[in-house]
């Protein structure tokens, strides 16, 4: 794509390296009012977005079909609305009612597909032998279901790590270790890549590397 | 250990973050001024994906799913664009939605990306994606995590009452073939969060739907699991993944210039923890905590 040449866009990407600049000038440097700037910037800018999106849907979804005689949508209205009492000391117990609909809804649902998901596929998939594998498919089997045992092993709480437990247990905990360490690896690179992003779009709006 | 060594080793343990964090970004600059082209290695999850995608044509239709945000652009969006446009190549027909309120900026940027997308109002050109029926955008489908992603599998059109437009989705052709989870071939998630987990839970339990994954590095390693168990069919691991992807399709998008930044900036992170590992055993005699 060429370089931005309308002069809102041009505006839009400099504003987007400023703020940049002003966020990065905390690690870089210190707090300072231009990070306090473009943090309530951006918290602001994000509701702004929010407030709209919601107007839009709302006449999509709600108004649209109301006024289309879908009669049926004044009860999600409503149901919205109590919501609203929260704030009210007087009148909070009615959205009440709204948040334990809320909530039963959303167990149920999650629970319906996590009892496959979650449990049954994946114990099945643990304990299944790769048979016709590679070894290195056998070795992953074997590490998966040998560090499933230990793991649950160091949370067995009832019986002390000691004797002929303390092996298990140990090495439960080393293979948690390992396991958290893979996902602080995993962290770090998401953080490198947002930093390498942002790297990119600067030299990208200073002309120094071509636009995306 | 003298006094002057000491110094040197307690210094060593604890450098300003200031002087790291300008390490890093003066580092990072040199890969995309003068890239270093570092070899990239194709991930088994990758490659799963797209020959998933190889076998899809003009008759399947795949769900894109945004609940990355704007923020997330470095890791997801190389990743989003390669997949896009194999679907593109493919001819598959494409429904893209996301839960983020910001996912209009993302659209925008794919769109951007793939200009074979094109709006209702833009002309259309052979090879192009007319809009209505050979792909559509939902837009914003607001809160409700899980019971929403339920209810889009169950009965889109009970779920979704008209497009990013405001056109009633019973008048858009490509909707009017799709009745729910059953009816698409495969869901691409894109993920900083918890959705991914309820496209498997929702589609793929329950309907068998096919999910891939193109989320945030962080959340790799949490869905090898589902990958092994056959209930994610490919992942993409960051922009790592996007590079990967971006090589199958033979060509060095933004994934592939930042591979060698990403490659830099590990580098560093490891010599810092060398360094700042060296300085803390060397001092530990010393200090009190």
């Amino acid at each position: 794509m060429p370089y931005p040449t309308e002069p809102l866009e041009i505006l839009g990407a400099w504003v987007g390296a400023l703020l940049t600049i002003f966020i990065y000038s905390y690690i870089l440097w210190r707090e300072n009012y231009a990070f306090r700037w473009a943090e309530h910037t951006y918290i602001a800018s994000s509701f702004a977005v929010a407030v709209v999106q919601a107007i839009r849907i709302i006449r999509n979804n709600v108004v649209a079909p109301l006024m289309g005689g879908d009669m049926r949508y004044i009860m999600p209205i409503i149901l919205g609305l109590m919501l609203y009492t929260l704030p009210f000391r007087r009148f909070r117990w009615i959205s009440r009612y709204v948040v334990s609909f809320l909530v039963g809804i959303g167990f149920g649902v999650s629970v319906r597909g996590a009892l496959s998901a979650d449990i049954t596929r994946q114990i099945l998939s643990s304990v299944t032998a790769p048979l016709g594998g590679t070894p290195m498919d056998w070795f992953n089997f074997i590490y998966v279901s040998l560090g499933f045992v230990f793991i649950v092993s160091y949370f067995t709480f009832t019986k002390e790590h000691t004797g002929w437990y303390y092996v298990p247990t140990k090495i439960g905990r080393y293979l948690l270790m390992l396991g958290l360490g893979v996902y602080f690896g995993n962290t770090v690179q998401f953080r490198m890549a947002m930093l390498s992003g942002r790297v990119q779009y600067l030299l990208q709006v200073f002309k120094i590397i071509p636009w995306p | 250990m003298g006094e002057a060594e000491r110094s040197i080793w307690i210094k060593l343990a604890e450098i300003d973050r200031r002087i790291i964090y300008w390490s890093l970004f003066l580092l990072l600059i040199i890969p995309f001024v003068r890239p270093l082209m570092l070899p990239v290695s194709i991930s088994e999850t990758t490659l799963a994906l797209y020959n998933f995608i190889e076998k899809l044509g003009p008759d399947d239709i795949v769900v894109i799913g945004i609940q990355s945000g704007v923020s997330a652009w470095p890791e997801c969006l190389p990743g989003l664009v390669a997949a896009t446009r194999h679907l593109v190549s493919r001819n598959v027909k494409i429904i893209i939605w996301g839960f983020y309120t910001d996912v209009d900026m993302t659209m925008n940027a794919i769109k951007a990306r793939v200009p074979q997308l094109k709006w209702p109002d833009e002309e259309v050109g052979p090879g192009d994606y007319k809009y209505g029926e050979d792909w559509v955008y939902i837009g914003l489908i607001p809160a409700g995590g899980e019971t929403v992603v339920a209810a889009l599998a169950d009965d889109l059109h009970a779920a979704i009452k008209a497009d990013f437009f405001g056109t009633p989705i019973t008048q858009i052709p490509l909707l009017q073939k799709v009745k729910g989870a059953k009816d698409i071939a495969l869901v691409i998630t894109s993920d900083t969060g918890d959705y991914g987990w309820y496209y498997v839970r929702q589609w793929n339990a329950r309907y068998g739907t096919p999910i891939a994954e193109i989320g945030i590095a962080m959340i790799y390693s949490e869905f090898v699991p589902y990958y092994k168990a056959g209930q994610v069919i490919g992942m993409l691991k960051g922009v790592r993944g996007g590079a990967e992807y971006e090589r199958l399709l033979g060509y060095a998008g933004e994934g592939t210039q930042r591979m060698d930044a990403l490659n830099v900036s590990h580098l560093l992170t490891i010599f810092f923890i060398i360094i700042g590992n060296i300085g803390y055993f060397a001092t530990r005699k010393y200090r009190r905590y």
